[in-house]
């Protein structure tokens, strides 16, 4: 560990606890509390990794979460980021992106090839000619990605959570914290979150070689360890803020969505890069960087170092490195004269060379290392005077140019943010409702002035969460400018990077512009910039600054791009861990798992499809249920039916209004088809009404659409204002179905009711027990057998089931599923709402106009059909036959043909055991709508197969079999 | 025709397995009693509870209050708010004219007025109720409730007799918070056909959480039921 510093206070280590790793394939030890890219760059490693497009070697930039170019794989793990993610013991971690190692990349090539790779180059160079597309494809393929997938990864079930706060504070640097404390002490429920694994922020590091800021931390950390309403959460990252102030919270285990009465945004800044050429060689890194370094890792940075600056950090910066040993060749100030003449003097008093008004022109490697800088002076334009260039030796460049605001959340809650020149960075100009913004993000850099706009905010944010405090005022403007307004240095050679997950340079953005590219948007998407893996944290504010430069604008007037949650990458685990889709079950559920059923989903119900036999196909399982239904008696679940009751006087009169056929008449005891349409004459929804006394009605809709028919009663209801109670009672009834010419004998056996076809019609509902049980029975025949739909109270549905089946015992009775009822109401000719109509079918095309009656006043969509029926049907819904020794049998969707042009499609098929022929439905022009026109349909794999319209019913045309006679 | 009186069934009956359970018997449906040796302990960190069985009646209506009051029933003066009965049941007003009464484990008032109500009565809609009705409790239950549900639901019904009406884990539930010996405790009702998705998701997030399904001694301690 040749670059471990002796111990720092508040360093992050444990040395006390080794810990082992190797990376691509080299052992290596570093401490607990070490990340992976510390403990490499504390023995020596300064390649930890390849740049994107170039593959040139990358070392530290940040430390601050946004290091792309030390994205490495843990194993599995893909994106583990090296900067900030803590070692662990074994970890065996290899660097992406590359044909080889780290140290020796088989595609360092690519950066010799830089000249032929310009921005854009995937748009423009690969689409010609066309056949080669598939052959670069698969080069891009294989050159390109982060790391390798590794498929037989196990899911994780990752869980998520809520949690709520009064307050959240995002961000526990200075700011942030002393915002913590103000609400906190106000009584407030304050949950402080921050992503680095410690709390803090740059009072940990940026110290100025002073104790100052340390020891505020420690203050600090006391005073709110002390407040227990305070939950502190460091490791954790507010990802995002959507509306009403959810934030997911995202640590290394889990999302937690969090909802906050008010929010404080105080999550800082990103230090920017200066731009120069070959500011992305090892070794060239942002002054927080090495900070950073030397007070959470302890380690030496470099040996001897160039501090390139344009504030007052930079001098600061100068000084940590000065107290921890490192040697300061020169500091390089862009301005031509310092404003922290204090930091300043403490440089020179340290013998350290200030140049002001010079620039690193160029930096200067040998071997991937970082041996020298190239400054040159400023002109009076800014240019840099090549002429006049000194070479400063050095193995270490920091950049302290400027800043940019971590504003993401602030711009996802809607705040109207303008540029300052004062600061040179975008403020907050309008906050959004309970939403604060403190410190340097809200454009506030002294120590002594974050503290105290923390404060502000937390006093702020505590008051709108409904909480006593006393207001503080709001800090005084600044004294100096922290951010250069132009730390860019053209050169020649180019390579002077601006976003460096994309490997963009400066003059890809001038390429681009003049392209047309010069909207901040279509640079964005042109050139790629902001779009890696940082989502331009480093990148974003030197765009910007090169853009209005080349349109003469201010930054302002170009403005920033969209900000969109998340605003940092989120592991996937997360996102896709424990997730809840609700499922229904009817009351009988378990007793189709005992028979065996097949399931298959209706909406969010499972239904049996059909029950599977030992060694039988699921086809002949199907015929035999049928088989029963036709011969003997099989039984259904129909509980998932949606079931409403209507009471109250006007019960009548609104079902009249709601449904299309007529209501006002039906007699208690009696039930009656009924078909609802939309305000566009559009088949939605059809069921069964029963009246089960003058102002009573118990009625049944479509499986899937219980909820929008009790939603659009309920709205058609409040415009209405009928005297009308509407319950929704789908889940409180099961519901079976018995049929088949032995029904009748089998319920006879468990009731009283008289079942005779006199005292029990059909379309008749009776209020009685069966077995025992209260139950609404109703003579209905969709499966065009005499049969009896039976519900009861959901808690007795099990015992129903049971009992029906012990009384059919005798009769064979046999279950039978969706698949089968589907194919007996075929052959019954019955049409599926949904399945037979789509979403403009009207009643008409579908054949259903019988149970439309325009002689009504008012129905709902009554005017459309008028206007229709006056244009006439686009299609009809009729029978078909398919021709005998048909090569093949079409499907649902199939297209009917008629001189090469679509006529129409089928919409249900069956191949009929008990008709003993191919039938089905199918909508047609209305011109071959008549009984007898031959249609030709064509099938998979583009055969044609005959058929004949014939009229519905197929099946029992009289309705004979609906008859107890029939037994 | 059958001479057994009919049993009902409750919409999470298929998860225990006969055996380790000790039962009992309301209104003829099965009741889990005592789930094992660990009931306790489990109730102790995250029990959840199935307390489908007992009678509930439900109505709505602009003429629901009155009839209830003429009932001689408590009146929650407020929606979403709920009363006492004696016995352990409560009345609970769901929204300003929709009330469900649920009897405890002595008390016998819902059953009774499901029997007055019926069709008929002016301005009074009989709802049957057939709902899922469970326990949660324990001192981790503020955990799962934390996974499953967008509320504050602690916040919100602490010191307090409100009724939510809201979602977890996408099944729309009636929450109250109740007392159990001193352990958190929030009863839910739900739809029966929502019962089992919201029984098996809830009792795989108590598991993990150091709890799991419990009987009915473990949350009615003085219910007469243990």
């Amino acid at each position: 560990m040749t670059a471990r510093l002796p111990v720092v206070e508040g360093e992050w280590i444990d040395r006390s606890r080794g810990v082992p790793f190797t990376f691509d394939g080299q052992r290596f030890e570093g401490y607990a509390g070490d990340v992976p890219a510390s403990a490499l760059w504390a023995a020596g490693v300064r390649v930890l990794g390849r740049s994107f497009k170039y593959h040139r070697p990358r070392g530290v930039l940040s430390f601050a979460n946004h290091d792309v170019n030390t994205l490495m794989q843990a194993g599995a793990r893909l994106n583990f980021r090296a900067d900030v993610e803590g070692l662990e013991p074994g970890m065996a971690l290899t660097a992406v992106n590359t044909a080889g190692t780290a140290a020796r990349d088989g595609l360092r090539i690519l950066d010799r090839l830089s000249a032929f790779l310009p921005v854009g180059f995937y748009y423009k160079a690969f689409h010609r000619p066309k056949g080669l597309a598939p052959f670069w494809e698969n080069v891009f393929r294989r050159v390109t990605g982060l790391g390798r997938v590794d498929f037989s990864t196990p899911r994780l079930a990752t869980p998520k959570r809520y949690d709520f706060a009064d307050v959240l504070v995002v961000g526990a640097g200075p700011s942030g914290l002393r915002a913590a404390l103000r609400a906190g002490q106000a009584g407030a429920r304050v949950v402080l979150v921050d992503e680095n694994a410690r709390i803090g922020g740059s009072l940990g590091y940026q110290r100025g070689g002073e104790r100052r800021s340390r020891d505020t931390l420690v203050e600090l950390e006391a005073a709110i360890a002390a407040l227990p309403n305070v939950s502190v959460r460091p490791g954790t990252l507010a990802a995002g803020w959507y509306a009403d102030h959810w934030v997911p919270l995202v640590d290394a285990s889990r999302m937690t969505k969090l909802r906050a009465k008010a929010v404080v945004v105080a999550q800082g800044v990103f230090e920017q890069p200066a731009v120069f050429r070959n500011n992305d060689i090892p070794g060239v890194m942002l002054a927080s960087a090495a900070q950073r370094l030397m007070y959470r890792y302890a380690v030496k940075p470099m040996h001897v170092a160039l501090v390139l600056t344009a504030n007052a950090e930079g001098y600061r910066a100068a000084l940590d490195l000065l107290a921890n040993g490192v040697e300061v060749a020169a500091v390089v100030d862009l301005r031509q004269r310092a404003d922290d003449e204090a930091a300043e003097a403490a440089v020179i008093a340290r013998g350290v060379r200030v140049l002001h008004g010079h620039c690193v022109f160029e930096a200067e490697a040998r071997a991937d290392r970082l041996v020298a800088a190239r400054v040159c002076p400023l002109d009076d334009s800014g240019e840099p005077r090549t002429s006049h260039a000194i070479h400063v030796a050095c193995d270490g460049i920091l950049m302290s140019v400027g800043w940019a605001p971590a504003a993401a959340l602030l711009y996802q809650s809607g705040c109207v943010m303008r540029y300052d020149t004062a600061v040179e960075q975008f403020v907050p100009a309008k906050l959004a409702p309970g939403v604060f913004a403190a410190g340097r993000v809200n454009g506030v850099h002294d120590l002594e002035a974050r503290l105290l706009d923390g404060e502000r905010a937390g006093a702020e944010a505590a008051a709108w969460a409904g909480f006593h405090t006393d207001p503080v005022p709001a800090v005084p403007g600044l004294t100096s400018t922290p951010s250069h307004p132009w730390p860019i240095v053209g050169h020649p050679g180019g390579k002077n990077f601006v976003d460096f997950d994309e490997d963009l340079q400066v003059r890809d953005f001038l390429d681009a512009a003049q392209e047309g590219f010069d909207n901040i948007e279509l640079l964005k998407r042109f050139t790629t910039v902001g779009m890696g893996p940082s989502q331009g944290k480093h990148s974003n504010m030197n765009a910007i600054r090169i853009l209005a430069r080349i349109r003469g604008q201010s930054p302002g007037e170009v403005g920033t791009t969209t900000a969109r949650p998340f605003f940092h990458p989120v592991p996937l685990s997360h996102l896709a861990g424990r997730g809840f889709t609700a499922r229904r079950e009817t009351p009988v559920h378990e007793r189709h798992e005992r028979l065996g059923a097949a399931w298959m989903q209706a909406g969010i119900w499972l239904r049996p499809e059909y029950y599977r036999e030992a060694d039988r196909p699921k086809a002949e399982c199907v015929r035999a249920e049928i088989r029963a239904v036709r011969s003997g008696v099989g039984l259904i679940d129909v509980g998932t039916l949606g079931k409403m009751e209507l009471h109250g006087p006007d019960a009548a009169a609104f079902l009249e209004r709601l449904y299309t056929g007529r209501f006002a008449g039906l007699k208690v005891g009696m039930s009656r088809y009924g078909l609802m349409t939309d305000e566009t004459g559009v088949v939605i929804d059809d069921g069964v009404i029963a009246r089960l006394a003058d102002e009573h009605f118990y009625f049944t809709t479509t499986t899937t659409g219980a909820a929008a028919v009790y939603c659009e009663a309920q709205r058609w209801n409040a415009i209405w204002k009928l005297r009308v109670g509407l319950v929704n009672v789908t889940g409180a009834f099961a519901a079976v179905n018995l049929a088949g010419p032995r029904s009748r004998t089998v319920l006879a056996r468990l009731g009283t009711q008289d079942l005779s076809r006199d005292a029990f019609p059909y379309l008749g509902v009776r209020e009685t027990e069966v077995g025992g049980i209260p139950a609404r029975v109703m003579r209905v025949g969709f499966v065009g057998e005499l049969g009896y739909e039976i519900h009861v109270p959901a808690q007795y549905g099990a015992c129903l089931w049971d009992r029906l089946m012990e009384a059919g015992r005798e009769f064979d009775i046999r279950p039978f599923g969706v698949e089968a009822q589907r194919a007996l109401r075929l052959e019954k000719g019955h049409v599926i709402i949904g399945q037979d109509t789509d979403g403009l079918t009207t009643a008409d095309e579908a054949g259903l106009g019988w149970a439309v009656r325009m002689e009504k006043p008012f129905f709902v969509g009554k005017r459309s059909l008028e206007i229709i029926r006056k244009r006439g049907a686009r299609q009809t819904l009729v029978g078909f036959e398919l021709d005998p020794g048909s090569s093949a049998v079409p499907l649902e969707c199939h297209l009917v043909i008629r001189d090469g042009e679509i006529a129409g499609r089928v919409t249900s098929v069956l191949e009929s055991e008990t008709l003993g022929r191919t039938v089905g439905l199918v909508f047609v022009r209305p011109e071959l709508a008549k009984e007898g026109t031959r249609l030709e349909i064509r099938v998979d794999g583009g055969a044609i197969v005959a058929a004949t319209v014939v009229r519905t019913p197929f099946y029992d045309p009289d309705g004979a079999r609906q008859e107890p006679e029939h037994e | 025709m059958s001479d057994e009186t009919p049993s009902r069934t409750s919409p999470v009956a298929r998860f225990f397995r006969a055996g380790e359970i000790e039962t009992t018997d309301v209104r003829g449906m099965p009741v889990v009693v005592r789930l094992g040796p660990d009931d306790a302990s489990r109730a102790a960190v995250a029990g959840i509870c199935d307390l489908s069985a007992f009678a509930r009646a439900g109505l709505k209506g602009p003429g629901a209050a009155d009839w209830l009051r003429a009932q001689a029933l408590p009146v929650p003066d407020t929606p979403n708010s709920w009363e006492p009965l004696e016995g352990g049941g409560r009345v609970l007003r769901l929204a300003l004219s929709e009330f469900l009464i649920e009897d405890g484990p002595r008390g016998d008032a819902a059953a009774r007025l499901s029997a007055r109500l019926c069709a008929g009565i002016p301005q009074v809609y009989p709802v049957p109720r057939q709902d899922a009705a469970f326990a949660l409790t324990g001192t981790r239950i503020g955990e799962l409730l934390a996974q499953t549900c967008n509320v504050d639901l602690p916040g919100a019904l602490a010191g307090t007799r409100s009724v939510v009406l809201t979602q977890m884990v996408s099944v729309s539930v009636s929450v109250l918070r109740d007392d159990n010996g001193g352990l958190p405790c929030y009863r839910l009702w739900c739809d029966y056909t929502m019962g089992a998705y919201l029984w098996e998701t809830l009792a795989e997030i108590a598991a993990e959480t150091g709890g799991g399904p419990v009987g009915t001694a473990s949350v009615l301690r003085e219910g007469g039921l243990g």
